[in-house]
């Protein structure tokens, strides 16, 4: 069965620079795939060529097993993307913009299931009905939450999904995240965020400068050691 | 498609920035279309007033005359070219060129060309009519409704957002700027619809006109979707299309026009004018024999009533009047193919510039271009041959002055 997420010793370069070298990874189905690394590492451009908006130099993209080369528009439908900084429209309310983006995205869903995937991301019901120029930078991001989980896509690609929230709203995301991969969701989120890769993943995968250069699994139903984790996360940064 | 359309039409309208300049393009249509039938009105109000008192005035005139030539020399005939019903979209030259005059059967060329700088503000600065809004107001309008819609988008960091949510980018961009260029094109064409609606314009030309504006603003989207791809700030963009308009609406209309009339030289109707006038002042002094020899060449049926035998006489009168026409129709010939062979070049010219394009399409559908103002100065002439047609076989022959032969003086037909 192929993987929903591959890459085959993928490079990318950008203005002549190497970004990726030789990335080759796998996530599963209904896993948790972190992608851990300092400014610069690679980790969104990683997501951007599942998304076929950067071109591999070297290597190839796979999403459920088809190259995002050879049809990036499929690549794209399977995926609800999540990106840094999410700036939605400023002049819409989290209503309107949710139906504009599912409608973008083919699909539409009533107020009660807007309602519903607001209540996951803990969305105040007060501020729905508001601009999102009036939001905080946590508020418009659990706006982009509920888009990509009313997207229902079978794979989530999660860009720093943690900017801007709260501890509290950080660990109701975590949880949120797991319950998805329980669904059967697979999720690739990159991050330099440690604790919370260790938090959530199932695997963590270091990124720097380009490289993959070391891999940690959660085993026996425990979760992944952050000690371990970020040891070697300051030993590669610091090499 | 259609679901796309919708939900593009939606979103626009929360969008402010489009709102205005697509209100602004209503506003600025409908006040295009007003000038345009408010001038139009005018224009056929002054040809109406003209025509009920061309002929009061030609009856007092002519009452009390006793001779053909003075019969001829006080009636004065109305000739006017009447605005098209499809001149309120576009003035063109009706506004650098008569369109009326009060001909009598003096020295023709003169009366033609003694008002000819009428307007001369306009011919500078072009009347704000629909055709000058569909052809360089409109792809303005349409540049900032288009120029940002990708850039905008990365400014604010949504692009990859919504690119990745879409799937296919056409299903975003296509419908996006699909719905604000037909809106654009409803708006600016809605006033014309019912501007045309009133003054009864033939389908056909409306047709036309619809097409000449859809066009033209799918040729402007053409341009604003090569350059709104190139990856730059909005304001790079927006500079670089104001650049191109600049270009193909200023510039290369302006510079192509100034080569168009270096490479054929015309000479002003105030020329013409002069040569004529001079003729026929000089004609006093001449021996009678210098006046009629010319004439007759032209008329050689009036070869045996062309001694003038006295110090005056009506006949020698029209003909050195006559002879001031043949004069100055070297000029005249050289005046109007000199015009035609500049509006020709114009034409191809046009081609470069797609304002200058619709500018022109739509004074041909207008009939208020080069040529229609060519054709109704030859109308002019041809009534001006008839009335001397109608006279000179009475006045040289001196046969007796019979007002009731003047019931046949030919009628004015305006050019159709």
């Amino acid at each position: 069965m192929n993987s929903p997420l591959e890459t085959r010793s993928l490079s990318l370069k950008r203005e002549g620079n190497a970004v990726l070298d030789k990335v080759s990874f796998t996530v599963a189905q209904g896993e948790i795939f972190a992608l851990l690394g300092g400014n610069g590492a690679g980790k969104s451009s990683t997501l951007l060529t599942f998304l076929g908006f950067l071109e591999p130099s070297g290597g190839e993209v796979l999403v459920n097993g088809q190259s995002v080369a050879s049809d990036v528009t499929a690549a794209r439908n399977a995926i609800a993307y999540l990106p840094e900084a999410t700036s939605l429209y400023g002049h819409m309310t989290a209503y309107e913009n949710l139906d504009y983006f599912l409608d973008l995205a083919g699909r539409s869903a009533g107020v009660d299931e807007l309602n519903a995937a607001f209540d996951r991301v803990a969305l105040p019901i007060e501020a729905r009905s508001r601009r999102l120029q009036s939001y905080s930078k946590g508020m418009r991001q659990k706006t982009a939450i509920a888009l990509a989980l009313l997207r229902e896509t079978p794979i989530l690609l999660l860009d720093e999904p943690t900017s801007g929230l709260d501890p509290v709203a950080i660990d109701e995301f975590h949880d949120l995240v797991k319950a998805l991969a329980q669904g059967g969701q697979t999720i690739l989120m990159v991050t330099h965020d440690v604790y919370g890769a260790c938090q959530v993943a199932d695997r963590v995968g270091l990124l720097r400068r380009g490289k993959l250069v070391g891999s940690f699994s959660a085993e026996n139903g425990q979760r992944i050691d952050t000690e371990t984790v970020h040891a070697a996360f300051a030993e590669r940064e610091a090499a | 498609m259609l679901r796309n359309i919708v939900r593009e039409t939606s979103f626009l309208a929360k969008d402010r920035g489009a709102i205005f300049w697509l209100t602004l393009a209503f506003a600025l249509s409908v006040v295009a279309v007003s000038f345009g039938v408010t001038e139009v009105r005018e224009q056929r109000e002054t040809i109406a007033t003209l025509i009920k008192e061309d002929a009061a005035d030609r009856a007092n005139a002519l009452q009390g005359q006793e001779e053909w030539g003075s019969a001829a020399y006080y009636a004065f005939h109305l000739t006017y070219a009447p605005p098209s019903d499809f001149a309120f979209a576009a003035m063109g030259q009706r506004d650098s060129s008569p369109w009326k005059h009060r001909v009598r059967m003096l020295a023709l060329e003169g009366q033609i060309h003694e008002s000819d700088t009428r307007n001369a503000d306009f011919g500078l600065v072009g009347r704000f009519d629909f055709a000058f809004l569909a052809a360089s107001v409109a792809p303005l309008l349409l540049i900032l409704l288009l120029y940002d819609l990708r850039a905008s988008e990365r400014t604010a960091r949504r692009h990859d957002l919504l690119v990745a949510t879409v799937g296919s980018p056409t299903q975003l961009w296509l419908p996006r700027a699909l719905v604000r260029v037909g809106l654009l094109a409803l708006l600016l064409l809605t006033p014309l619809w019912i501007a045309a609606l009133i003054e009864s314009s033939s389908a056909g030309t409306l047709l036309q006109a619809t097409a000449i504006v859809i066009g033209s603003l799918l040729i402007w989207w053409l341009i604003v979707e090569l350059v709104s791809r190139i990856d730059a700030a909005p304001s790079i963009l927006l500079t670089t299309l104001i650049g191109i308009w600049l270009a193909l609406a200023i510039v290369v209309p302006a510079l192509s026009k100034a080569a168009i009339e270096a490479s054929n030289p015309v000479p002003d109707g105030g020329e013409i004018l002069l040569l004529q006038r001079e003729t026929v002042n000089d004609a006093w002094d001449l021996p009678k024999e210098d006046t009629m020899i010319p004439f007759v060449e032209e008329h050689p049926e009036l070869a045996d009533y062309a001694v003038i035998d006295g110090p005056w006489a009506w006949k020698w009168y029209y003909a050195f009047q006559h002879v001031g026409d043949q004069k100055a129709a070297p000029l005249v010939k050289q005046y109007r193919e000199g015009r035609l062979s500049r509006d020709r070049q114009a034409g191809l010219v046009s081609l470069l510039s797609p304002t200058s394009f619709v500018e022109r399409a739509f004074e041909k559908l207008a009939n208020t271009d080069a040529a229609s103002m060519v054709a109704y100065e030859d109308a002019v002439r041809e009534f001006h041959a008839q009335l001397r047609a109608f006279h000179y076989p009475l006045m040289f022959p001196e046969k007796p002055y019979d007002a009731n032969l003047l019931s046949s003086l030919p009628v004015y037909k305006p050019p159709s």
